[in-house]
């Protein structure tokens, strides 16, 4: 009996520094972006979806290719591009004649990380198939549902700039990912090492998976239980009451983002290798998590991102 | 709508209940239960779910309570029936109180019933209990009022509130207010005579003495331990042989009963002994009793505000004591009462029903015949009484029609109304004029509190013999029995306890502390006009105005208040109560004092890193206090406070510029 719990204890801290090694071969990867890095982990242990919303070229796919490398998972990349059609991604069920039956041949939307670059290239209908896999964890062809594999990750890019030909997603199906980052430049440091060492896409070749499908799902388990304090509630709740405010966005944060953001500054404190929550990691979660979940009032210059850093500095911590 | 919870509910009902509970075993049977009925139906609607009355039953049970109250008391003026139908009212409101409003009401109310116990009693126990009923009362408000505070924002409470922070929430709010009665009690203006006459015969029952005499009637009050009154002697102290409190005096017998006479009562004395030089200087503080005479030792020279002094020296005061009543007395003993008696009086002190006590007659006429007369046919009497088989015993048998006869030559077994009466009457029979005179005897010295304590329980009667030219002589025939019960009290006197816990030691005790209970009505229950005056002369202020009195009233309290409103300030302000936040503000305040800017938004882990910037020097201890602070306010297993609270008391920054 002791000896299980020890068991337990020890495959519980194996799979925690296996869980760090994993942020640190990405870090290896996509230099001086750590927050980020950190940012797409904890996505994946709050069971969210990953937005990855930046220029081309400063890379995007890189991290998206890395994360899944290091997971371990079945993993898919899909081009969105404005001819894609729903069952590119679904799948489609072909006649066989020997065996005089349908037979469905499964799409990338059946693996458990799925890359999705340019998800603004492609029409409106073959977003909401992918979207509509990503909020129920099924899928549904020809009146068959189908259920995904999980863990079931999703990294999506978007391209801010090249706005000719795309369609934007509307803010409901933005609601779908629990947080979007940007990665923005490398700092001068960064980029000279960048200059200097390998080539990237053959160090993505190399990186060996550190982390299996199961350990994913028991991480994912185990950041359910990091403690959560009646003062962080308070301020969590402080936090969201002040976004319905007016003054700062159009709309407030709705009550799932509220949750969303439980669960992830939940991931983010276990990642930090605490059992509690502090009111950091819900500061450090929320930009991510209310960027694109909040547009700026009417008769703002500032953008989302200022106006949210503005509100984490008016709201006291109680 | 606002509707209190089913907790709430009981805490309302225990309120009323605790305030009703001493009223409530004064009142008559109908009304009890016109009391408790709405109580208890209401606790049973709560535990079984019934539903609420309809009005028209709860309308009839109004009116049925009011009928009720009428013909228990005849009508609803006195004080008791006002208190009742106040209670009564109260205790039907609980039938219809579904609201937060209602309940509210009821326990405001209940603060007021708690305040009219003070109209039948000022024990000092009273306060206490009014004290323990305010508490309560004060938890069910804050309760009440939390929920309300919750409703109306719409959220319901994250976390409830203990029974014990409850507790001391209303403990110090009682606190608060202590000085603000203390400053009513000193400087709420007094007047010399009541504004409104509480109305005579108020009490619930008349204690000590009573009217008449019969032997058995003083029995009951040797089982009474309460207090008569107590008696501060500015002379010195009599010894307990002269301590004869006298009360009533009775001169008329009809075989079986004993009763004061027109003349005793209404004729006022003539002659009055000299108070100078009187040896005895005293000041008695007689506790309500409902009757309207006072008591003093022979004889009294001078007469208490509103008395006077009859003939037999009686002293009568116009209206009932129903409150504590303090008297200066001076009492002289060297003096002939009534050295020459008129006829009328004469007859009436030598005056026996005919056809009774033959046996006695006999043997009266025996000794008279023997050529005894005057004081050797008194002492013959008496060494009858000490020679013979006589016993003081509280177990007297029953007598029957020939009273004295009976316990002359049969039982022999009584106590001091018995060989009063006895002695009384054979005088009669032997051609003195004798009469009767009750009071109380001897009292209890407690050498605390420096004044005699007399006691229901030292309830006395005697007789007095009339010789022409010494007047009245005191003669006490219980104490030729039992020289102990003079010597050494009533209860001394006896062999036997009277009852389980009666014993001396007890006795003494209980005697001892009763300093408490005169302490209690020398500084509380009898500060008035009088007592306000004297507490300003120091000053130089001899005349207060009940103006100025108000005045001083508002000074006093607009004083305590600036001196009490940093603290009650600061026990709202944050991190009061929890000693975490405390410690954490206190460290919050060391970074201020370094320079340090602290931003509200900012966690104790952000806030830790910008301090560490600014002073880097302490950058390990400011990291290591708020790694602590966001572990104990956050983690679900927070260990003990101390690591933090002594980390912080070593943490002194030093002021750096940057």
């Amino acid at each position: 009996m002791n000896s299980t719990v020890m068991n337990r204890a020890d495959r519980t801290a194996s799979r925690h520094i296996r869980l760090l090694e994993a942020q640190q071969a990405v870090n290896e990867i996509l230099l001086g972006k750590s927050l980020q890095v950190r940012l797409s982990f904890c996505c994946l242990l709050a069971r969210g979806h990953l937005m990855i919303e930046d220029v081309p070229g400063v890379g995007k796919t890189t991290l998206a290719i890395a994360m899944a490398r290091v997971i371990g998972s079945d993993y898919q990349r899909v081009q969105f591009t404005s001819d894609l059609l729903p069952a590119d991604i679904l799948g489609v069920s072909i006649y066989k004649r020997d065996k005089e039956e349908f037979e469905l041949h499964p799409g990338p939307i059946f693996s458990q990380v799925i890359l999705v670059d340019e998800i603004n290239r492609a029409t409106p209908k073959t977003q909401s198939a992918l979207l509509e896999g990503m909020a129920e964890g099924q899928v549904t062809i020809e009146n068959t549902t189908h259920p995904l594999p999980s863990p079931f990750f999703v990294l999506a890019t978007q391209n801010p700039l090249d706005l000719v030909g795309t369609f934007p997603l509307p803010d409901s199906q933005l609601d779908r990912f629990l947080i979007s980052i940007s990665l923005g430049y490398p700092d001068p440091a960064a980029e000279r090492e960048l200059l200097t060492t390998e080539d990237r896409s053959r160090m993505l070749d190399r990186t060996t998976s550190l982390l299996t499908p199961d350990d994913v799902k028991e991480l994912q388990e185990d950041c359910e239980k990091v403690h959560v304090s009646e003062d962080l509630l308070d301020y969590i709740q402080a936090l969201i009451k002040e976004t319905r405010n007016d003054r700062w966005f159009e709309t407030g944060l709705s009550p799932r983002a509220g949750l969303a953001l439980l669960r992830a500054s939940r991931a983010y404190a276990f990642l930090d290798e605490r059992d509690y929550v502090i009111p950091e990691d819900v500061k450090t979660i929320f930009p991510g998590l209310s960027r694109h979940r909040l547009s700026p009032s009417s008769g703002f210059a500032q953008s989302a991102d200022e106006q949210i850093e503005e509100l984490l500095s008016q709201v006291p911590i109680p | 709508m606002m509707n209190p919870d089913q907790k709430s509910i009981f805490w309302v009902i225990a309120t009323l209940s605790v305030a009703m509970a001493p009223q409530i075993v004064r009142m008559p049977l109908p009304i009890i239960a016109m009391a408790l009925f709405p109580l208890l139906w209401r606790i049973g609607a709560e535990l079984l779910g019934w539903k609420a009355l309809p009005a028209l039953i709860r309308h009839s049970a109004t009116i049925l309570a009011l009928l009720t109250l009428f013909f228990s008391y005849g009508n609803v003026t006195g004080r008791r029936a006002a208190v009742s139908l106040l209670t009564v009212m109260l205790a039907l409101k609980l039938i219809e109180s579904y609201r937060i409003r209602d309940a509210r009401l009821i326990v405001s109310f209940s603060l007021f019933l708690c305040a009219t116990q003070f109209l039948f009693s000022q024990g000092i126990l009273m306060p206490f209990y009014g004290a323990v009923t305010v508490i309560i009362a004060l938890v069910t408000l804050t309760q009440l009022h939390r929920k309300e505070a919750f409703e109306s924002v719409g959220e319901t409470p994250a976390i409830t509130a203990s029974i014990f922070s409850e507790l001391g929430f209303s403990l110090r709010l009682l606190a608060l207010a202590i000085p603000v009665g203390l400053a009513f009690f000193l400087f709420f203006p007094r007047w010399a005579t009541p504004l409104w006459g509480i109305p005579e015969t108020t009490l619930d029952s008349k204690t000590g003495l009573s009217g008449s005499m019969s032997p058995g009637s003083i029995q009951s009050l040797f089982m009474d331990d309460s207090p008569a009154f107590r008696v501060e002697f500015e002379s010195a102290i009599p010894q307990p042989p002269e301590l004869y409190w006298r009360g009533p005096v009775f001169w008329n017998f009809d075989g079986k009963t004993w009763s004061g006479s027109f003349f005793g009562k209404n004729i006022a004395a003539k002659s009055r002994p000299d108070d100078q030089g009187a040896p005895w200087r005293y000041t008695v503080q007689l506790e309500p009793n409902e009757r309207n005479w006072l008591f003093a030792l022979d004889y009294p020279a001078t007469t208490p505000m509103d008395t006077r002094v009859s003939m037999d020296f009686q002293i009568f005061r116009r209206e009932a004591v129903t409150q504590l009543l303090q008297y200066s007395m001076v009492s002289n003993p060297d003096f002939a009462d009534t050295p020459q008696m008129a006829e009328t009086l004469k007859t009436s002190a030598l005056d026996l029903p005919n056809g009774f006590n033959p046996r006695t007659r006999e043997l009266v006429q025996g000794w008279r015949e023997s050529g005894l007369t005057g004081r050797a046919l008194v002492q013959h009497a008496l060494d009858f009484f000490n020679q013979e088989a006589f016993y003081y015993s509280l177990d007297a048998p029953l007598l029957g029609k020939h009273s004295v006869d009976e316990f002359l030559f049969d039982s022999r077994t009584g106590y001091c109304e018995h060989y009063a009466s006895t002695f009384t009457v054979m005088m009669r029979m032997a051609g003195i004029p004798a009469r009767i005179v009750t009071g109380y005897q001897g009292g209890w010295y407690n050498t605390m509190g420096e004044y005699l304590l007399v006691r229901q329980s030292d309830a006395h009667a005697w007789s007095e013999v009339w010789f022409p030219g010494d007047g009245w002589t005191r003669v006490d025939p219980t104490a030729a029995v039992s020289p102990a019960r003079v010597n050494r009290g009533s209860l001394g006197a006896l062999s036997a306890p009277r009852h389980l816990l009666d014993y001396a030691w007890l006795r003494n005790m209980r005697n001892g502390i009763d300093v408490v209970q005169q302490r209690w009505n020398d500084w509380v229950i009898k500060f008035g006009a009088s007592q306000q005056a004297k507490m300003f002369s120091p000053l130089g202020l001899e005349r207060m105005t009940p103006s100025t009195l108000v005045i001083a009233l508002f000074v006093a309290i607009g004083l305590f208040s600036a001196v009490l409103l940093p603290f009650i300030l600061r026990t709202r302000g944050p991190g009061r109560k929890d000693p975490l936040q405390a410690a954490w503000q206190k460290f919050l305040k060391r970074l201020q004092s370094a320079g340090c800017e602290i931003q509200p938004s900012n966690g104790a882990i952000e806030l830790a890193h910008e301090a560490a910037l600014h002073l880097p020097g302490d950058s390990r201890a400011i990291h290591q206090i708020a790694d602590l602070y966001s572990r104990y306010r956050y983690s679900p297993l927070p260990p003990s406070l101390n690591e933090l609270k002594s980390a912080i008391k070593e943490f002194h920054p030093k002021k750096t510029a940057v």
